[in-house]
């Protein structure tokens, strides 16, 4: 994927569905607890799983959304929240520790999950996750599908791009005017970019097709990547903490 | 022996609801180790071809198709699918952007394999081999974006060649590329043709074809001639007349009254001299003396002053780096150089959609950090390469009074900028007409008219003539030629060399973001091998004076340096 940063390292040499299957399985973790504690303890977990495989330059680059994300998740449920017994109260805000406790559980949350997303996407190519998906299970149109759109996106944003350069070339102002002439003024830029993304997609069509798309029965693979230890492993590890986590009573 | 791989009895394709085929009557057959290049005006239906002959048409593009086509003598329509004449018929696309689509050179090469379901230990060494054929190997894990024009579209060659087909049909292949990138695709071919049974290839630019075995000229749906390159290519009135440019060679020849069947340079200048043909001994005056247009003696205004500009997109390596340029009022500037290397983004400054990281612009007096985006857009006009990229509105005149309008001209004004607009542009009297019902051609006069409506003194035309047939070129460069008459100066970014010979006053060479060679036209193209360094090449009719001692721009200019000398 865009964001992927070539590397040797063990997440890297995953099994691509061990990281699909993986990150589910973090994901749903995540979820099992309301403790701050414990959510600091995996967002701690998954950042050494970053730090392993070389993403904190992706993690970098979202630095400034987690930072809006842990302050407002921290802010926002702190203060709406009312449980327990609130030591300060203002109209609808209202504060109290289980508020607070709340509020950094889901930040913490949200953070280890934003990780975790940008872990994978960091160890994972394109064509790995399509694989991992027909691993999994994934018909191939499917899968093909979905690697095609994460790689046509950055292609598409050019192209906008492109579009929108010609038309301010001609003295397209796009930041001036009311809603409404504004709204007008993106008739210039869509029907262009209408245009290219048909011929495109047209073009792309009729490659994949000249290519044998399609084409019915076997299909082999250039690709191959070995199931072993280590994602059993992982699997393994991911999977018991998960039921201890579902099967723990509070917190 | 010698069975023919493609036979075509007959063929005609009607796009569903066109009111005419697109193919009409077509006879052909394909003969094994054959090379054999498709020459036309646009809409011929070169393209139309290509596409019948994998299947694409009419399984993917639909229409009414009738006659014939057999693939190894087998009948097409016994294969349905795309997939299985895909096995056979290979075909590459003009746009090699929109037919990668992988994040590696080796998974893009290997895609046809896995589909045809090629085991994978011998799916590796295929991989290997089609990439060692285009000159890629060692390329494998790199991302396709990153290449450059040439090397992608080789990429896509290898990727159609992996899959081993009989035949490669390649639809102009080269329309986008650099002269390096061209020459490169056609070394490929001839190594390919010795390797595989058959390769057709759509072509523009004659000058590359004379090594093909056979050539197919196309009008109107129709083949009118086939056969040898001499053959075809020794009329250059009938091949000019459809839309093809003629070879300088034979365009000389003929305007010496002479017999043009000898098409290459050494052949052609051979036929020149034993014919009591020689150089005159003013030649040189002539040539200082054809210069478009008189130099003035007065220095002239500069309209634009760069000075030390850097420009770095992001992270990367400056794609300008360091580039100081002075341009007068009224010149006309040829920009070239190979692809990527920093000629757009340069231009980008004049007219403010880049600014500098490092250094200034000044245009018309005026650093562009001090010009509002609208006001300098409207002084510096900027013809983006494809007009695609800008057409939306649902007439003709609506189109061209968009920039007016922006820019808050009255309605008054609007209207007699436009009108006048058109009238230069040749375009007076198609007002209503839909935009995109325009030929290719047309459309391209149309963006520069949406931009002379505004009124600006200055230019920038970045690949004017890509994508056109001769006639498209001939009109807008004409188009350019008389707006740069009547003052205004244009700056034109272009591949062409013989659009730079024939057209502009002075060549800006450009090589990994710097100005390597800046000076008149002429004085460029005296130095061939400075040019082979920087991976360009003088067009042919340069290449022709050249064999008689003369950095003549054009084929009228040499046969202006000639005199016959009585035995």
């Amino acid at each position: 994927m865009v964001l992927y940063i070539p590397s040797d390292s063990l997440l890297h040499r995953l099994h691509p569905s061990t990281k699909i299957v993986g990150l589910a399985l973090l994901l749903i973790l995540t979820v099992a607890f309301q403790s701050p504690w414990y959510q600091l303890v995996i967002l701690s977990g998954v950042l050494l799983l970053a730090r392993s495989a070389g993403a904190f330059r992706n993690l970098r680059r979202i630095l400034p959304l987690m930072i809006t994300v842990l302050v407002f998740s921290v802010v926002s449920w702190s203060l709406f929240r009312r449980v327990g017994d609130p030591f300060w109260t203002f109209g609808l805000l209202s504060l109290s520790t289980e508020s607070i406790r709340f509020g950094f559980a889901m930040g913490f949350r949200l953070e280890a999950m934003l990780v975790s997303g940008m872990v994978f996407v960091s160890c994972t190519k394109v064509e790995e996750f399509a694989y991992g998906l027909r691993a999994i299970g994934l018909p191939f149109a499917v899968s093909f599908a979905l690697s095609l759109a994460f790689r046509l996106v950055p292609l598409f944003f050019t192209r906008i791009g492109t579009v929108v350069q010609a038309q301010q070339a001609r003295g397209l102002d796009l930041k001036s005017g009311n809603v409404l002439q504004r709204a007008r003024k993106y008739v210039p830029l869509m029907v262009p970019i209408f245009v290219y993304a048909i011929r495109d997609t047209d073009l792309l069509s009729m490659a994949l097709e000249s290519k044998g798309f399609g084409m019915q029965g076997r299909r082999t693979e250039y690709l191959s990547f070995p199931f072993v230890w280590r994602d059993y492993a992982i699997l393994g590890l991911l999977l018991i903490l998960n039921i201890a986590g579902w099967l723990m009573p509070v917190p | 022996m010698n069975q023919p791989i493609l036979t075509l009895s007959d063929l005609a394709f009607t796009y569903r609801d066109a009111p005419k085929p697109a193919l009409d009557q077509i006879n052909y057959r394909h003969r094994s180790g054959e090379f054999t290049v498709i020459v036309g005006e646009t809409g011929a239906g070169k393209s139309t071809l290509c596409r019948c002959l994998n299947g694409l048409i009419p399984s993917f593009t639909k229409g009414r198709l009738e006659g014939s086509l057999r693939v190894s003598g087998q009948r097409a329509s016994e294969r349905p699918h795309v997939y299985e004449l895909a096995r056979i018929v290979g075909l590459v696309f003009q746009d090699f952007e929109a037919q990668l689509f992988s994040t590696n050179v080796e998974l893009e090469t290997a895609f046809a394999l896995e589909n045809f379901a090629v085991e994978r230990d011998q799916m590796k060494t295929r991989v290997e081999q089609a990439l060692n054929r285009v000159g890629l190997s060692g390329f494998e894990q790199r991302d396709p974006s990153s290449l450059s024009g040439g090397e992608k579209q080789r990429l896509a060659i290898a990727s159609v060649l992996a899959g081993s087909p009989s035949v490669v049909v390649m639809d102009e292949p080269t329309t986008d590329l650099d002269p390096a990138g061209k020459r490169d695709i056609f070394r490929l071919a001839q190594v390919m043709r010795s390797e595989i049974e058959g390769i057709l290839l759509v072509e523009h630019e004659t000058e590359h074809v004379l090594s093909a075995d056979r050539i197919l000229l196309m009008h109107e749906g129709h083949i009118v001639q086939e056969g040898p390159p001499g053959e075809i290519l020794a009329d250059p009135r009938n091949v000019e007349r459809h839309g093809v440019r003629p070879l300088q060679t034979t365009v000389l020849l003929s305007e010496l009254g002479l017999e043009t069947d000898a098409l290459t340079i050494e052949d052609a200048a051979a036929r020149i001299r034993s014919a009591g043909w020689r150089v005159r001994a003013s030649a040189q005056e002539i040539l200082d003396g054809t210069s478009r247009r008189e130099r003035p003696s007065e220095p002239r205004q500069s309209v634009v002053h760069i000075e030390n500009l850097v420009y770095r997109y992001g992270e990367a390596p400056p794609a300008v780096d360091g580039v100081s340029l002075d341009i007068a009022a009224g010149e006309f500037i040829a920009l070239v150089g190979q692809n990527g290397c920093g000629k757009t983004t340069l231009a980008k400054h004049l007219n403010g959609l880049h600014t500098p990281t490092e250094g200034e612009v000044r245009v018309l007096g005026k650093s562009t950090a001090d010009w509002t985006l609208p006001e300098l857009g409207r002084r510096v006009g900027y013809v983006f390469q494809n007009p695609d990229h800008q057409i939306f509105a649902n007439t003709v005149r609506d189109e061209v009074a968009f920039g007016a309008r922006n820019y808050g001209f009255s309605e008054e004004k609007v209207v007699q900028k436009v009108d006048a607009a058109l009238a230069e542009t040749g375009l007076s009297g198609r007002d209503l007409e839909d935009p995109f019902n325009l030929t290719r051609g047309e459309r391209q006069q149309l963006a520069v008219a949406s931009v002379l409506a505004t009124d600006p003194e200055i230019l920038v035309l970045d690949e004017p003539t890509t994508g056109l047939d001769y006639h498209g070129q001939v009109a807008i460069l004409n188009l350019v030629r008389r707006l740069n008459e009547s003052g205004r100066t244009v700056v034109m970014i272009t591949h062409s060399m013989w659009v730079v010979a024939e057209y502009a006053d002075r060549c800006v060479i450009m090589s990994g973001g710097r100005v390597v060679q800046d000076g008149d036209v002429r004085s460029c193209f005296s130095n061939p091998e400075l040019l082979e360094s920087l991976y360009l090449e003088a067009p042919e009719a340069v290449r022709l004076g050249y064999e008689f001692g003369l950095v003549a721009r054009s084929v009228s200019e040499i046969a202006a340096c000639l005199e016959r000398v009585e035995e």
